[in-house]
C-alpha cells in the first residue's frame, strides 16, 4: 500500500476534524466506566487511549434496536438515514474484521440488507493498532492479529507523542489526501514494529484451530455439550457483546407516547428461550444444550460452510463477560482434543 | 485458605464416596486467577479442582434447581451465606426439599467484582492472586499489584449482614463473624438524600447502559420462573427494544417480583457485562418488606415468605 504518515498527536484534533467535517463520527467514549462505541462531535469526548472497549463496534452499523418504519392509519413511513457517510475511529483489528463478517452475511452475500448497506458501504474505518491486547484476547487464534488490517481504510499505529497513518485502501488514501502530513521516519516505524512486537508476544499461547471444524462436524451428539452447559446461564451477554453475532427479531409494536406503530428489528440471541419457539408453543432447542450448540456451532461449523471463515474474531468479550467464566477457549480446545 | 480448600475437597470427596451426596456444586479455578466457575463434582476425582476463596462470586444455588439428580439422591453445595439463604428461601418457597440437599457451609469473607480488579490490573491476565489481611495482591507476568480488599470486594459483600449460611449439614473450619461495621446502607441512605429528579436521573443513566441480555436475571438465584414476564409472547407484555422505557420497566418489575424473597447475594451485579448499579432496587426494596412486615429472606426454611403470608396487622395504611 501506500507510504505511512505521521500525525502529531498535538494535531490529533485536526485529524478528527476533519473526519467530522465529512462524516458521521463514531468512536470509542468513557460512559460512566464503561467504554462504549458513540457518535462524538471532537477529539474531546474521544478515549483513543483505552484498550478494546467493552461494546462492539458492531451496533454503529447494525444497531441493537432500530426504527425500520413508522405507520400512521395505514401510511407507511421508512426511516430516513441521515445522508452524511459513517467513520469510525479507535476501532481494533479484530471489531474492523467482525465488520467484514457481517457484511458478507447483510451486504455481499445472497442477502442484500438495505439498512446495513446504506451504513457500511460508503462508511471510513479508522482502525487503531492494539498495543494492549487484554486478558481474554486470543485474535491470534483466528489468523489475525493485534495489528492486522483486514477491513481497515486507515490503520493507526499510537507511538507516544505521534500517531503513524496508513492508509489501507482508495477510500482511505483519499481521506488522507486532505491531510497535510510529513512521511514517517525510518525511526518511527522501527518504533511502531516495536510496539507490534510487545503486543503480538504479551498474547497467552496460540492454539490451532485448524481442525476444529471437521472436529465439530462429528460433535452434534458429543457428551460434551451435557457437560459445558452444566454451568451456562443461558443469558446473552456473550451474544451481544459479540462483534460477529448477527441474528435478530422484527416486531411491531406501538410507537410509545404516539399513536403510530412502529417495525423495529432488534438483536436475538440463540441463548433465549424464545429464539426458536414456535407458533405452536413447541421449541426445537429447548434447553440450554441445544442452544449453546447452536451458539458454537452456528460460528464454527455453519459459518465456515457459507462463508468459508468461522465467525469469531477472538476479541475475547464472550470471555471477560461470562458471569460464569465459561471460557469459549476452553469450548474449542476441549472439541479440538475430543477431535 | 489453603487450609480450607484442602478441607473442603477432603469432605467432599468423604461425602461422595460415603455416596452421602451423588453431585457436589461448587467452584474451581476460572480461566484468570481472579474468577473461578462453578463446577460439579461427581466423583471423587472431581475434587481435586475444589477451591473456595475470594474469587467464588458465583451463587451456585441456582443450579439445585437444575443438577441431574436421580429420585432420593441428595446434592451436596458449596454455600456461603448468601447461597446458604437461597437454599433455604427455595425451601421456604417449595422449590427445593431440605432434606434434598446437604448444605456445605464455608467460612466468605467477601467476594471480589471482578470488574473492579479487571480496572485495577489494567486488564492484564492474573494467574496468581492471593489474600494477605487487608490487602489483596494479583500476580502476572511481569506484573504485581496490591489493593485494599475493600476496593475490590462486591458491593454487596460490604453490606453483608449474613456471611455464614443460616442452616448447613457441615462447616468447613468456622463460621466467621459479621462484622457491624460493614452493615451499614449508606449507599441508600445517601441516594435517599437525593431528589426526585436527581434519582430519577440516576436510574435513568444506569439502565440506559442495558442491553438486555438478562445475565442479572439467569444469575439470580431467585428468578426462577419457568417462563419469564419479558419471555412471555401470547400476549407479549412487554416491549423488547433498549429503549429506557422498556429496560427500566424490566429492572423494576424485576425487582417487585423479588421483593421479600431477594436474599442481596449481589450475584446480578457481578453477573452485568456493563456494570449496571442493579441492588439499589433491591436494598431499597428489602428494607420496605423487613420493616412492614419483620421478614428478612432466606434464614428459616419453615417460616412463610412475606408475600404468601396474610396477617391481620400487616400495616395497611396505604390502602385506607
Amino acid at each position: 500500500m501506500s507510504k505511512v504518515l505521521r500525525l502529531d498527536k498535538k494535531r490529533l484534533d485536526e485529524f478528527v476534524a476533519a473526519l467530522f467535517s465529512r462524516y458521521r463520527l463514531f468512536g470509542p467514549v468513557d460512559s460512566g466506566g464503561l467504554m462504549r462505541f458513540a457518535e462524538v462531535e471532537s477529539a474531546g469526548a474521544l478515549r483513543l487511549d483505552i484498550a478494546n472497549p467493552d461494546e462492539s463496534a458492531k451496533g454503529i452499523f447494525f444497531p441493537q434496536t432500530e426504527t425500520l418504519l413508522t405507520g400512521n392509519q395505514g401510511e407507511v413511513v421508512p426511516t430516513q438515514e441521515p445522508d452524511r457517510p459513517i467513520a469510525v475511529i479507535g476501532i481494533r483489528p479484530c471489531d474492523a474484521r467482525g465488520l467484514l463478517m457481517l457484511d458478507k452475511v447483510f451486504g455481499t452475500g445472497e442477502h442484500n440488507d438495505p439498512y446495513w448497506t446504506r451504513r457500511y458501504r460508503n462508511a471510513l474505518i479508522v482502525t487503531m493498532g492494539c498495543s494492549t491486547p487484554r486478558a481474554g484476547c486470543f485474535c491470534n487464534w483466528l489468523g489475525s492479529g493485534p495489528f492486522s488490517t483486514e477491513g481497515s481504510d486507515i490503520a493507526l499505529t499510537d507511538i507516544g507523542d505521534a500517531i503513524l497513518l496508513e492508509p489501507r485502501s482508495e477510500k482511505g488514501m483519499d481521506f488522507l489526501k486532505g491531510i497535510p502530513c510529513e512521511e514517517a521516519s525510518a525511526a518511527d516505524l522501527r518504533k511502531a514494529a516495536d510496539i507490534k512486537e510487545r503486543a503480538e508476544s504479551s498474547m497467552a499461547g496460540k492454539v490451532d484451530v485448524s481442525s476444529l471444524k471437521s472436529a465439530l462436524d462429528r460433535a452434534w451428539d458429543s457428551p460434551l455439550w451435557d457437560e459445558l452447559t452444566g454451568k451456562c446461564l443461558s443469558c446473552a451477554a456473550c451474544a451481544y457483546l459479540c462483534p460477529t453475532c448477527h441474528c435478530f427479531d422484527i416486531q411491531d409494536e406501538k410507537a410509545s407516547g404516539t399513536n403510530q406503530c412502529r417495525r423495529i428489528r432488534i438483536w436475538d440471541s440463540c441463548m433465549a428461550p424464545l429464539f426458536t419457539k414456535e407458533a405452536s408453543g413447541h421449541n426445537p432447542r429447548p434447553t440450554g444444550k441445544e442452544r449453546l450448540r447452536q451458539r458454537v456451532m452456528h460460528k464454527f461449523n455453519y459459518f465456515v460452510d457459507v462463508y468459508g471463515e468461522m465467525a469469531c474474531v477472538g476479541c475475547g468479550r464472550c470471555i471477560r463477560s461470562c458471569p460464569v467464566n465459561l471460557d469459549i477457549r476452553e469450548v474449542l480446545v476441549r472439541f479440538i482434543n475430543a477431535g | 485458605m489453603a487450609n480450607v480448600e484442602q478441607l473442603l475437597r477432603d469432605k467432599v470427596e468423604e461425602l461422595l464416596k460415603e455416596k452421602k451426596v451423588s453431585c457436589v456444586i461448587g467452584h474451581a479455578r476460572g480461566s484468570t486467577a481472579f474468577r473461578s466457575t462453578p463446577v460439579f463434582a461427581r466423583s471423587e476425582a472431581d475434587t481435586d479442582g475444589l477451591i473456595f476463596d475470594i474469587t467464588c462470586g458465583n451463587n451456585l444455588a441456582q443450579y439445585l434447581r437444575r443438577c441431574d439428580r436421580a429420585q432420593g439422591d441428595r446434592v451436596g453445595i458449596v454455600a456461603k451465606g448468601c447461597d446458604g439463604r437461597a437454599v433455604v428461601q427455595y425451601v421456604a418457597e417449595g422449590q427445593v426439599k431440605r432434606e434434598d440437599v446437604l448444605i456445605i457451609g464455608v467460612p466468605c469473607e467477601g467476594v471480589l467484582d471482578h470488574r473492579k480488579v479487571r480496572d485495577r490490573v489494567q486488564d492484564r491476565d492474573v494467574s496468581r492472586c492471593r489474600v494477605d489481611g487487608e490487602t489483596v495482591v494479583f500476580e502476572g507476568k511481569d506484573f504485581e499489584v496490591s489493593m485494599d480488599r475493600s476496593d475490590v470486594l462486591s458491593d454487596s459483600c460490604k453490606r453483608c449482614r449474613y456471611p455464614n449460611p443460616p442452616v448447613y449439614d457441615v462447616f468447613i473450619t468456622e463460621p466467621v463473624e459479621a462484622a457491624p461495621e460493614k452493615c451499614g446502607r449508606q449507599e441508600l441512605e445517601k441516594f435517599e438524600e437525593l431528589g426526585a429528579s436527581e434519582r430519577w436521573a440516576f436510574f435513568e443513566k444506569e439502565f440506559a447502559k442495558c442491553i438486555r441480555c438478562y445475565a442479572c436475571r439467569n444469575a439470580c438465584p431467585m428468578c426462577y420462573c419457568e417462563e419469564c414476564f419479558v419471555d412471555q409472547s401470547d400476549p407479549q407484555w412487554f416491549g423488547k427494544s433498549t429503549d429506557l422505557s422498556d429496560t427500566m420497566l424490566f429492572h423494576i418489575v424485576r425487582a417487585l417480583h423479588t421483593a421479600g424473597r431477594c436474599v442481596e447475594c449481589g450475584a446480578c451485579e457481578r453477573a452485568c457485562p456493563l456494570g449496571i448499579n442493579l441492588s439499589l432496587l433491591n436494598q431499597r426494596v428489602e428494607r420496605e418488606v423487613r420493616e412492614r412486615f419483620g421478614y428478612t429472606p432466606g434464614l428459616v426454611p419453615d417460616q412463610i415468605p412475606a408475600m404468601a403470608a396474610y396477617n391481620e396487622e400487616d400495616k395497611q395504611e396505604f390502602i385506607l
